[in-house]
């Protein structure tokens, strides 16, 4: 069992126009592994290279150097995108298609018979939120979310063992949104790595266990969410201290602020954090809040990409 | 099944759909309906005891001893005229259904299935031609019954032409194949195509040109232009001698296209097996 679901060495993806002559360096050098089982999550501003990224992967683009391996397979066979389920981001499903015909179409290219599909489609439908309605309904009637959701059950159909999704719940409501995360957590639950190329911040860091930010082609930063949004300092919120415990805290911590009646304290190492936490015990106050300090991944993203 | 066949028949399932559900199976069936009821209007004939009394084209009577003859030369006539239409048509009718392949967000979740490029090309090409194959073996199969009812006269000749068409719309398919992988467009695939139909008939006549022309080298364009080309003007020249049960004198209009058609629809794979998306 290879250890890696996705791993590229030094991707690079060159276009190149001859009139005018102009040259676009979309990918740059780009080296990432994804364990298998893991959540992924690839970030970045719009034009930074991830869908070209993610097309390589697929080998609906062609490396101009380097190679992406999918489960240690040349994402060029053939074979190496049998285990992979995908969800692209503008898609343009047959809109002649209902529910149903779309699953089996794209089941068919997969390779799956006849029966297995027919065995399958009922039940992924039903698990993706489409009613029976929605099953014999031409795509062309579907809602966006609608749209969202049989394409993700598109992606789930062979039972794939890597999920690359490009922004998978663009245009879906909160419950739908709700809805997906389950669907993806389940599969996560399973073994499934997921590959998730998203806009919403938020969503990624809720979900995803790995990230990798992408500027101007080039990898900018990767690693867990946990190392990446966690600060180095350590906040202590307490209440009901006298004015005098109220100076000396202040005194000890590298930052301090009052809000909603509650004193808010930054300290700069664990050490100093304990020391300010017996004080504040051992003179009666109320602690409300003590751990580490810890950005968002927004912070974190705009701070990478704002350079 | 084979699991390389699962994906083939279910692109040539998927381009029937597609050819239904923007009503280019049934616009075509329609008018292959259609000429088929013009036919029945317009051959009237009369049978008196088991032997043929009269015909009547156009509410003309025809002499019944040259019914062979005259059988022959309607069936050469509708084969030419669904021949040259009916391949305008069928062009009209598929260089969409080739491009729309190409559409982005289509063409991306296409190859991210474990289905090597050139089969996905060959699926499409392959759904597309029995698009309109079934539609040319209905009209001709059809209007081939009709005359034999009529007439009791059953000759393979004109079956046998159905087929030609079909080849011919093969080579011209792997054009719009081939312009469709370069340059996304129906347009330009109808208008290459066109021209490649619109260009082979004046070569037909590559004697008269080439008495015309006093240059060398512009001769040489011609008769490289004619052989390199497909032939269709010649192949209709050869389905109207096969109706009329007349020897065909060369058989190299025929060859030398489908050559044509071979490594046109290999270039087309080739480019798109290279092409990123």
């Amino acid at each position: 069992m290879p250890a890696y679901a996705i791993e590229t060495e030094n991707l690079t993806k060159v276009f190149r126009s001859r009139w005018p002559r102009r040259e676009l360096t979309a990918v740059d050098n780009i080296s990432i592994r994804v364990p298998v089982g893991s959540t992924y999550g690839l970030l970045g501003p719009n034009g930074a290279g991830k869908t070209t990224f993610v097309k390589m992967l697929l080998s609906a683009a062609h490396p101009t150097a380097g190679r992406a391996m999918v489960f240690d397979r040349d994402s060029r066979e053939p074979a190496a995108r049998a285990p992979i389920g995908y969800l692209p981001e503008n898609h343009r499903f047959p809109t002649y298609l209902t529910g149903w015909d779309m699953l089996d179409f794209y089941g068919a290219l997969s390779g799956m018979g006849a029966a297995e599909r027919k065995r399958r489609i009922p039940d992924l439908l039903t698990q993706v939120g489409l009613d029976e309605r929605a099953h014999q309904l031409r795509l062309g009637k579907y809602s966006k979310g609608m749209l969202q959701r049989v394409g993700l059950a598109q992606a789930l159909m062979h039972a794939p063992k890597l999920l690359v999704l490009d922004e998978p719940s663009d245009g879906v409501d909160p419950v739908g949104r709700r809805q997906i995360r389950d669907v993806l957590h389940a599969l996560e639950q399973k073994g499934v790595t997921i590959f998730l190329n998203s806009h919403l911040l938020a969503e990624v860091e809720l979900f995803c266990r790995e990230v990798a930010i992408i500027q101007k082609g080039k990898l900018a930063l990767s690693g867990t969410v946990l190392e990446l949004t966690s600060g180095s300092g350590y906040r202590l919120e307490i209440s009901g201290a006298t004015e005098q415990m109220e100076t000396e805290l202040r005194s000890r911590a590298r930052s301090a602020g009052a809000a909603n009646g509650m004193l808010q304290l930054l300290f700069g190492t664990r050490e100093e954090a304990n020391q300010a936490l017996d004080l504040a015990r051992a003179n009666g106050c109320e602690v409300e809040t003590f751990g580490r300090t810890r950005s968002t991944l927004e912070e974190v993203f705009m701070k990478t990409v704002e350079g | 099944m084979n699991s390389q066949l699962i994906p083939v028949l279910a692109l040539i399932k998927d381009t029937f759909r597609e050819a239904f559900a923007r009503r280019i199976f049934w616009g075509f069936a329609g008018c292959c309906t259609a000429l088929l009821a013009f036919l029945v209007f317009i051959m009237r004939i009369d049978v008196v005891a088991g032997a043929l009394a009269t015909i009547t084209i156009f509410g003309r009577a025809m002499p019944t001893t040259d019914v062979q003859g005259l059988v022959h030369q309607t069936q050469s006539v509708i084969a030419m005229a669904l021949y040259f239409f009916g391949m305008i048509i069928s062009v009209f009718a598929s260089a969409g259904l080739v491009a729309a392949v190409f559409e982005p967000g289509r063409i991306e979740l296409l190859l991210s299935k474990p289905v090597s490029r050139s089969l996905i090309l060959l699926g499409r090409y392959l759904g597309n031609l029995l698009v309109v194959a079934a539609n040319i073996l209905y009209l001709t199969i059809g209007s081939w019954i009709i005359f034999g009812i009529k007439t009791g006269l059953w000759g393979g000749g004109y079956l046998l032409s159905s087929l030609f068409t079909i080849f011919v719309f093969g080579v011209l398919l792997a054009v719009i194949v081939l312009v469709g992988v370069l340059w996304e467009s129906a347009a330009v695939a109808i208008m290459v195509t066109f021209g490649i139909m619109i260009v082979t008939p004046i070569l037909q006549q590559r004697a008269t040109i080439e008495r015309l022309l006093s240059a060398e080298w512009s001769r040489n364009v011609v008769t490289v232009l004619y052989y390199v080309l497909p032939k269709t003007s010649d192949i209709g020249v050869i389905i109207r001698h096969l109706i009329l049960n007349e020897a065909v004198d060369s058989w190299m209009p025929v060859w030398s296209t489908a050559l044509f058609g071979i490594v046109v629809l290999a270039a087309g794979i080739l480019h798109f097996r290279r092409r990123t998306f």
